[in-house]
């Protein structure tokens, strides 16, 4: 996982590159590098943030260069591993993001030639590969190369001798062309870019292209030219900036009232009393859905399990919850089921692996996903878009939010389809999503006393989250949000399975959050928190406006308006959040890039 | 000769309008004001054009592409984050020798962009009644001695009218600008750098417009139609009444009973009538629809939008896809007759205008029956409700009842 970006035209490349990077952070931040060609390539790199890179950088000259931002999977994290890596005679630089399954045999094969290796990543391997290859033409040596490789990539190259082009390739990791006036550009995506230009062709696997100054071309695999259109991106360049929050977290936070209109809008007929997808969706959904596996990592995965509850509850349909890693080589993949895969980047390693599996195996695959033309749109037979903007903090909140909602309306309709809801308790759902947008702006204007719980919270070890039904999948979600980014370990539990071994943990000094609604199970809860006081720790409930009962048997109580019947699960996460974001501020983490994280995981 | 127009602008103080558009396409007489601009600088003899762009510049290069249809050459620089005008003008540098630039959204005439052509080494210099408003320029014996910053009690009415001609000297001292107080590179602070080893000649303008609020474009277009031609392609009823200048576009439909009074421009496509009253300085885009019993009076309707019944409309601009429900009407005069305060962006402003009606921006219904106050501003997508009073400033995306 790492982030790469080309420039070739007019402006100072330095710049221009280190400016992208920036953007392209949330891709992975352990080491940077650019190489601008100034007569000769001249390479600057380093570890740590971009930031630090460029208060150390010398000016290059320049109007052509590549730079890279890594996130490391071969090789340590240090100056000689970081990108661009350079071919033996130092006329070839490359970069690249992904993984090169062969890259052993083509090193000693290589080594054998006569090649000496500095660093130990596969991308030296490919800059020399290349150089092996040279004879005049970039373009040929890099086609040759890529024929050798085995893996995914996201490659740029330039050479020294041919000072006017950058070659780029790509399979399996995602790569986009930037194309300006007298200017062009290779991007891990476009926010690197979107500050110069939003017109974009989008690569496809084994494809290859030129990038010079003022045009640019596509070759297929086989090397035949291609006639690609660019197309227009109208993500505004704002939609990507924080707006006066002082992390990009909070914003992201904030926006959820308006990410859940935008989920809502154009799906939620008020009119009809209908719930809507496209054609591709609605065939999907229409028949003969026996059973569900929903496929994904991390936060996604929680909203599957979130998703779970909802669609064995409106539908009846057994729904089989995987992670993508394990699905794609143990679960079953029965023929007559509907895989969903969720992922927020649509280019998830794992999650496209379990996809193209599933499909290989003829399940049908349906994909909810935040990113247009990702790949993960365009291997399944439908997809669903999240429609949430860019998200930059690498905690997911506003693309989470999206996705349980988006679940939940798939939900619905399969409901709807399987005749398990009539039409008169459709409408009570529909009236209910439309007032959800207005109840979350209420959670966040009432959200002061988060701030109080999170002053209790910040010094604590470790916290439990306990929650019944679909507040467990809420409960681990909250726990992955405040591990994330406060450093603070957490654990979410399902309640009832506190007494078979978690309880030994428990200590007067182990905060409890537990969630309650008022449902089939509230007894229980309380009789679970009960259980939880009499070992001494502090209980922080979070329940809605009516509940008075709450209040005998918690320390603290955080309200949601009450009335939000089966949307709960949605105001309930944003106060998680909003924990989350509170007890990590206090404790000053770098909460947009936590150590460690990366925002979207193209490696398995 | 190159001649560098920029048009990266986003015109905030144009909002509404300029949500959905770069200042620069504002419509003025239905070209866009940089499509004037354009036709002047042709008109001077220039064929050879780098526009700097930014803010939605896939409107200008869709609009203006290549240059073929005025038979001149149109390259394109995108300009990135808009960090002033030194900044803008520094994107050019490897593309220009000796060249001219300048504000794509202030209207020039043709005779002074030719004077700026011949005279090396130049800036264009304008006299005005409100100096207190521009940046002014101190000079002596023909030659720029200093630019400022506007201030207040400005000690000349000579303003810096937005329009050099430079060499590849420029680049140096662009280079050496630092950021202004309001955090932008300015090229009036690069001018003053190079003036210390190099003179600037002053060359005086004849004709220069500065449009700054949307209610300056209403100036513009009563300017633009003082001078143009009679033109009728389209499709003229009996029994209509057509007077003075008044140009009418394709396929255009006048049907009768209407009374069109000049001057008065109609585009493509549109429907007009029957029985409508339409009054000078008048500019109705494309596809547009003017019908029973209206009255439309030194306005702007942009394309596709619509005063289909019974409507009064005065002193306003309507942005593209907007419908007037039947009845609903603009109030453009306040009875006491005082200047019309409008407030934009949250900020009040005096418009210095007796009679204003409304600023619509793109995608706005109104219902009908629906009054609409003096100086009033409609964002983008708006809903107004049947029956509706409206006044002050609606943000976009509002619902009023």
């Amino acid at each position: 996982m790492c982030g790469i970006i080309g420039y070739n035209g007019f402006r100072d490349a330095d710049k221009v590159l280190i400016k992208g990077l920036k953007r392209l952070e949330y891709r992975g931040y352990d080491s940077a590098g650019i190489c601008v060609i100034d007569k000769k390539l001249k390479i600057y790199k380093d570890t740590g943030e971009i930031s630090k890179l460029e208060k150390n950088i010398p000016s290059f000259k320049g109007d052509i260069g590549i730079g890279h931002t890594r996130w490391a999977t071969h090789g340590a994290v240090n100056k000689i591993n970081a990108h661009p890596q350079l071919s033996d005679d130092k006329k070839i630089a490359v970069i690249h993001n992904g993984i090169i399954e062969n890259f052993k045999i083509l090193k000693e094969d290589l080594k054998n030639k006569g090649i000496k290796f500095k660093s130990q990543t596969d991308t030296e391997v490919i800059a020399n590969l290349i150089k092996y290859n040279y004879k005049g033409n970039l373009e040929n040596a890099v086609y040759s190369s890529i024929k050798k490789i085995k893996g995914s990539y996201a490659i740029a190259a330039v050479c020294e001798d041919e000072p006017d082009k950058i070659v780029g390739a790509r399979n399996e990791s995602p790569l986009i062309i930037g194309v300006g006036d007298n200017e062009n550009f290779l991007a891990s995506d476009i926010t690197a870019i979107l500050k110069f230009t939003n017109r974009v062709i989008y690569l496809n696997d084994g494809e290859m292209c030129v990038i010079a100054k003022d045009e640019v071309t596509v070759f297929d695999e086989k090397k035949k030219k291609l006639d690609r259109q660019e197309q227009m991106i109208n993500w505004n360049f704002k939609d990507a900036e924080k707006s006066g929050f002082p992390h990009f977290m909070l914003k992201e936070i904030y926006d959820q009232p308006d990410t859940i209109n935008q989920v809502l809008r154009g799906r939620v007929s008020e009119i009809n009393r209908n719930i809507e997808f496209n054609e591709n969706v609605e065939d999907l959904l229409k028949n003969g859905v026996d059973s569900i596996n929903i496929v994904a990592c991390g936060t996604s995965y929680y909203s599957g399990l979130v998703a779970k509850y909802h669609i064995e509850q409106f539908t009846k349909t057994p729904v089989i919850v995987e992670f993508s890693s394990e699905y794609r080589y143990f679960g079953t993949k029965n023929k007559n089921s509907l895989v969903i895969g969720i992922t927020q980047s649509g280019e998830t390693a794992d999650t496209l692996g379990a996809l193209r599996e599933a499909k290989k195996s003829g399940c049908r695959t349906l994909v909810v996903t935040n990113v247009t033309g990702s790949t993960a749109t365009r291997i399944s037979d439908a997809y669903i878009l999240t429609q949430s903007g860019p998200e930059i903090g690498v905690a997911a909140t506003k693309t989470f939010t999206a996705q349980i909602l988006v679940l939940f309306l798939i939900a619905l309709k399969i409901g709807v389809n399987k005749n398990e809801i009539g039409p008169g308790e459709l409408y009570k759902h529909i009236l209910d999503l439309k007032e959800l947008s207005r109840i979350v702006r209420e959670v966040l204007e009432n959200s002061n006393k988060i701030l109080d719980i999170a002053y209790l919270l910040k010094n604590a070890k470790s916290i439990f989250y306990i929650g019944r039904g679909v507040n467990y999948p809420l409960a681990l979600e909250g726990a992955l949000k405040l591990k994330e980014i406060s450093y603070i370990h957490a654990e979410g539990f399902a309640a009832g399975e506190l007494k078979h071994g978690p309880f030994a943990l428990l200590t007067k000094i182990t905060p409890v959050i537990a969630i309650v609604t008022k449902d089939s199970t509230y007894d229980k809860m309380i009789t679970s928190i009960g259980e939880v006081k009499a070992r001494g720790p502090q209980v922080i409930s979070i329940a809605d406006e009516d509940d008075i009962e709450i209040e005998k048997y918690a320390d603290f109580v955080i309200r949601f308006p009450s009335n939000t019947r089966h949307l709960s699960f949605i105001p309930i996460i944003v106060i998680l959040q909003l924990i989350a974001y509170h007890v990590a501020d206090m404790k000053h983490c770098s909460i947009d890039k936590p150590r460690n994280l990366a925002k979207s995981v193209t490696v398995e | 000769m190159k001649c560098v127009i920029l048009a990266a602008g986003e015109g905030k103080r144009m909002h509404p309008l300029t949500y959905t558009r770069p200042k620069v396409m504002l419509p003025i007489a239905n070209k866009p004001i940089l499509e004037w601009n354009l036709l002047k600088a042709i008109d001077a003899g220039i064929e050879d054009f780098i526009f700097v762009v930014g803010y939605k510049s896939e409107m200008v290069r869709n609009y203006f592409g290549n240059g073929e249809k005025w038979r001149i050459k149109i390259q394109y620089i995108n300009q990135g984050d808009a960090q002033g005008t030194a900044h803008a003008i520094g994107m050019v540098e490897k593309f220009v020798d000796d060249f001219i630039v300048f504000c794509g959204d202030t209207i020039f005439g043709k005779n002074d962009i030719k004077n700026i052509i011949v005279k090396k080494n130049s800036i264009g210099l304008f006299k005005v009644d409100n100096p207190d408003s521009y940046g002014i320029v101190e000079i002596n014996n023909k030659k720029v001695v200093k630019i400022y910053e506007k201030m207040q009690d400005p000690f000349t009415d000579v303003i810096n009218a937005g329009i050099y001609h430079f060499n590849k000297k420029i680049f140096e001292y662009i280079k050496k600008t630092g950021k202004s107080p309001r955090g932008e590179y300015e090229i009036t602070d690069s001018i003053n750098m190079m003036i210390k080893t190099k003179q600037m000649n002053a060359v005086f303008l004849k004709e220069w417009m500065d449009v700054v609020y949307p209610w300056d474009l209403l100036d513009a277009n009563e300017d633009i139609l003082g001078k143009i031609n009679k033109k009728i392609e389209g499709n003229v009823e009996k029994n209509t009444t057509i007077n003075k200048k008044v140009i009418i576009g394709k396929n255009t439909i006048v049907m009768a009973g209407s009374y069109i009074e000049g001057p008065v421009i109609i585009g493509d496509n549109c429907r007009i009538g029957p029985n409508c009253f339409i009054r000078p300085y008048t500019s109705i885009g494309n596809r547009c629809h003017v019908g029973n019993a209206c009255e439309v009076k030194n306005t702007i309707i942009m394309n596709n939008s619509g005063a289909p019944h019974q409507n009064y409309i005065g002193d306003s601009i309507i942005g593209e896809n907007c419908n007037f429900g039947a009845g609903s009407k603009v109030a453009n005069l306040r009875f006491d007759k005082k200047p019309i305060s409008v407030v934009l962006n949250g900020n009040k402003l005096d418009s210095k205008r007796k009679k204003l009606g409304v600023i619509i921006g793109d995608n706005v219904q109104v219902g009908i029956n629906s009054t609409i106050n003096v100086g009033t501003i409609i964002g983008d997508k708006c809903f107004i409700g049947p029956g509706a009073v409206v006044k002050g400033e609606i943000k976009s995306n509002s619902r009023i009842m």
